[in-house]
Parts: C-alpha cells; structure tokens; sequence
C-alpha cells in the first residue's frame, strides 16, 4: 500500500472514530438532554462521516488499487498525490471550523474550493490509470 | 471471501433493502412513527455503506488472518456484533422513544450509541495495524514464518 493511501485511510479511520463520537452525543441529547447547542454538531458530524470517513477513504484505496502505469512512477507524480490529500484535509477542518466559530470569513467556501480542488487532482491523477491491459480477442 | 466479510456484506444488504422500505414510509407518510429521517440516513449510511466498507475492508487489506472463527478473527466479529446491535436498537428505540414517555426506550438509544463507539473502535483496533507498505508487509509474512518454524522445532 503506497505511503499516500496508507496517510488517507489512517485520516478516514480518525474522522470515522471522531464522527461517531459527535453522532453517540447527538443519540444521547436525544434520549437526555444535555445543552441546546450540541445541535450545532449535525453539520460537522455529517461533513466528517460523509468527506473525513467515506469520500477519503475511498479516494485513498483507489489510489492504491486502480490499475498502475506500466512506467514509472507507477502511480503518476506524487507532488500533485500529496496536494490531494492536503487540500482534502485542509478543506474537511475550514468546513467544520466555519460550523464551530463566528466568523466574517468566508471559510466554508474556502473549504469546499479546497475540496474540489482535491477531487481535480485526484480525477486528473487516475484518469489514465482506468484502463485494461489485456489485449481484445 | 472469509465469512465475516460475508456476512457483514448480507447484514448490509438487508439495512439497504430496509432503509429503502423506511424511505417509501416517509413519502407515502402512512407510518404514524416520528423520527423515520434519521433512521433511513443511518439504516443507508451506516447499515448499508459503512458495513459493506468494513466488510470488504477486513477481506482486502493486507495482513488478513486467514483463520477462521471468532477467536481468530475477535475484532472483526465484535465489531460486527456491537455495530449491528446498536443500529437495531437504535431503529427500534429512536421510534418508539418519541411515542412512549417510558425510560426504557431512552436507556436503549443511549445504549445503541455506546455499542456504535465500540463498533468503530474495535474496527479500527483491528484495521490500523494492517495499513502497511509492500515492504512491511513482507517483514511481517517472513516474522511470522520465523515463529512458526520456532514453534514446529519446540514442539518436536
């Protein structure tokens, strides 16, 4: 497993473990109130669970899993494997510190464009790699 | 594919088929039971997505214990158990919690809470040691050899 994969599915693992704990305190406020504000969580646990846990999971062991060049680097550059998994991560924490403080900045656009600036690198890095090489009969 | 993979992949299937019918309750509204939306996210989200992820996962990734049972496959097997008995008594209880004032149904939602902790946490006590490079993954294969020619020479 290349060292980029092996970084993205640890990250998943800690936003899996830290998303749940935000929806075990969500369960519990239901059954017994603990302070108006732990509705507050529901965005941060949903953008944890569904960008932190599935989406970098998934981008994570694509990487590793797709199809690889027959020339090195196997993989593509890993310059543009490492922004992806920065600006993913930098986008996950803007979306979820835009959700916990007041603030004038628009952080949640940053995010997202951090985000999809991540989706591009890694659409761009595995778009050659979805191919077959066995030849057609 | 070994068989908790197995089965964690048809408990998914079923959370699927069954957030699915959750859903068709809420936009046909017949179901006098509150609460539906959350369940039919989490039946999806958790049930269905994450328990297949968990499933494949435990088969895929390198370092697999290729024993079966529940001894050689401990973590997985928990985390199976507690992640399927919390989200049951989370559609059971979340439900009913809203209908009937008795504690019992709150005592069950939390409950369901703590067993969905545990679930991810032995998920990860059973995956993180098996995120390995090529090159460790061959060290701990020629570990293992080792050992096992230590145990077959002390046992002769």
């Amino acid at each position: 497993m290349p060292i980029i994969s092996r970084w993205m599915i640890r990250c998943s693992f800690v936003y899996l473990l830290m998303g749940t704990l935000l929806g075990a305190v969500m369960l519990v406020h239901k059954a017994y109130p603990l302070h108006p504000a732990v509705w507050q969580l529901l965005p941060i646990h949903i953008e944890i669970t569904i960008f932190g846990w599935i989406i970098q999971l998934t981008l994570g062991t694509g990487y590793w899993m797709l199809p690889r060049f027959l020339e090195s680097p196997q993989r593509g550059k890993k310059i543009p494997a490492i922004l992806m998994v920065l600006f993913l991560n930098l986008g996950i924490m803007f979306v979820v510190i835009n959700s916990l403080v007041q603030t004038t900045l628009q952080l949640s656009v940053a995010g997202r464009l951090f985000e999809l600036a991540s989706v591009i690198l890694f659409i761009s890095l595995h778009w050659n790699r979805i191919v077959t090489y066995r030849s057609r009969e | 594919m070994p068989l908790i993979s197995r089965t964690f992949i048809k408990a998914g299937m079923i959370f699927f088929a069954l957030s699915l019918i959750t859903s068709l309750l809420i936009e046909v509204n017949i179901s006098a039971l509150p609460g539906l939306i959350p369940l039919f996210w989490h039946m999806l989200m958790v049930g269905w997505i994450t328990q297949i992820i968990f499933g494949v996962s435990i088969w895929m990734f390198p370092g697999r214990n290729r024993d079966e049972g529940f001894k050689a496959q401990l973590w997985g097997w928990l985390t199976f158990i507690f992640l399927n008995t919390g989200l049951i008594l989370r559609v059971i209880s979340e439900p009913m919690s809203g209908v009937a004032a008795t504690g019992i149904w709150k005592i069950l939602l939390v409950l369901s809470a703590i067993l969905q902790v545990l679930a991810v946490s032995t998920y990860i006590i059973e995956m993180w040691p098996r995120i390995m490079s090529k090159k460790q993954q061959r060290e701990k294969r020629k570990r293992q050899r080792n050992r096992k020619k230590k145990e077959e020479r002390g046992s002769k």
